[in-house]
């Protein structure tokens, strides 16, 4: 079932690629892409922990998206860079869910192999 | 655990409408920083193409003043010159020193030294880095040393005149000779003895051999008939005063 959220990836980039914005705004979708990128990779984590929940998980796609372009926003505002703030809190986000995604897949395979080889022989 | 991939009740569709938005967000991203990126280099390229040719104009309308000039000075020395034989001297004398000063095109016999890039440049496998295969100024000044100990007469490098006060300067990527830009290759012109200019260069374990040692380009070719060009700017004396009062 992956096939589909990457083909609806792939989709949505081919149509909006013709599209260009002023070069100005470049900076607040790239703070809202990584914050969609933590909430889908969270959707995933939450998916394997058993824990997913729609509305938790598209409230938390568009508010944090919102919230981190207008905190780059008043960042710029204010002329502090506030993104890099966004950028660092959602990089942790993001490292620290591959990690869970990833210790929960290891583990997954470790039982399975076990299961395999170890009850045989007992 | 097992059934991840499979549709699971209000999974699929969420996660692909957020894909979707995401989606597009990063084409609009990409696009638009392709966009700018093509336009800075645009417009800085535009902007330096003005400034050349602004600059080419400039050096041709100076270039034509100096020649209208040389020839004022010279239509003055001719008429010096069928005056009478004292002047006949001082004339030849003046003809010497322009020589030396680099005021005069000057042709004779001599060598044609090339050099360019090493060709290990590019394929980065060597050690020291990509600056190791590329000429450096010290290279050419070191060229130009061994010319003159071989009694080079008069010597340029691309075009420009090497006389006393010549610099051969590293500026960044390019290399400066009388304070104006030369591109590679380098090419020297040498008037001199031919024999000697190429025993000098060809000296083993001399300049161009630890030159050719790193596979840099280079050339070198005999003439017979080499013309070399004055200096574009003469040179001028604002402190250096003669500490004699006559010249013997």
């Amino acid at each position: 079932m992956i096939a589909l959220p990457l083909l609806a990836l792939v989709i949505g980039f081919l149509v909006v690629y013709r599209f260009s914005m002023p070069p100005a705004w470049a900076d607040y979708v790239a703070v809202a892409i990584l914050a969609g990128l933590d909430a889908l990779i969270g959707a995933v984590r939450a998916r394997l922990e058993g824990q997913f929940d729609e509305a938790v998980f598209l409230s938390g796609f568009f508010v944090n998206m919102g919230l981190a372009m207008v905190l780059a926003y008043f960042g710029d505002k204010l002329g502090v860079d506030l993104y890099l703030a966004v950028v660092v809190a959602l990089g942790i986000r993001i490292f620290t869910n591959l990690g869970r995604i990833r210790g929960l897949f290891v583990r997954a395979r470790m039982e399975a192999h076990r299961a395999r080889h170890v009850t045989p022989s007992q | 655990m097992h059934g991840f991939w499979q549709t699971g009740k209000g999974w699929a569709l969420p996660v692909s409408g957020v894909c979707l938005v995401l989606g597009a967000l990063l084409g609009l991203q990409v696009h638009t920083q392709q966009l700018r990126g093509e336009m800075e280099v645009g417009r800085r390229s535009t902007a330096l193409i003005s400034l050349l040719s602004n600059s080419r104009a400039q050096i041709d309308l100076q270039t034509k003043e100096i020649e209208r000039l040389r020839t004022q000075v010279a239509k003055y020395e001719k008429g010096a010159m069928s005056d009478k034989g004292a002047a006949a001297l001082v004339t030849k004398e003046l003809q010497n020193t322009r020589i030396a000063l680099g005021l005069l095109p000057v042709k004779g016999p001599g060598v044609e030294v090339e050099l360019d890039d090493s060709t290990i440049r590019g394929e980065d496998k060597g050690i020291g880095g990509p600056g190791t295969y590329l000429i450096h100024e010290f290279d050419l000044l070191q060229v130009a040393n061994e010319l003159w100990a071989a009694g080079a007469e008069a010597v340029s490098l691309n075009g420009q005149r090497l006389v006393a006060g010549s610099a051969i300067r590293c500026s960044g990527p390019l290399i400066q000779v009388n304070n104006t830009s030369i591109p590679h290759p380098f090419v020297f012109l040498a008037i001199g003895s031919k024999e000697n200019l190429l025993s000098a260069l060809n000296m083993r374990g001399g300049v161009l051999d630890q030159l050719r040692l790193v596979k840099f380009q280079v050339k070198v070719t005999p003439k017979d008939q080499i013309t070399i060009p004055p200096i574009a700017i003469a040179p001028k004396y604002s402190y250096a005063k003669p500490a004699t009062e006559e010249t013997p």
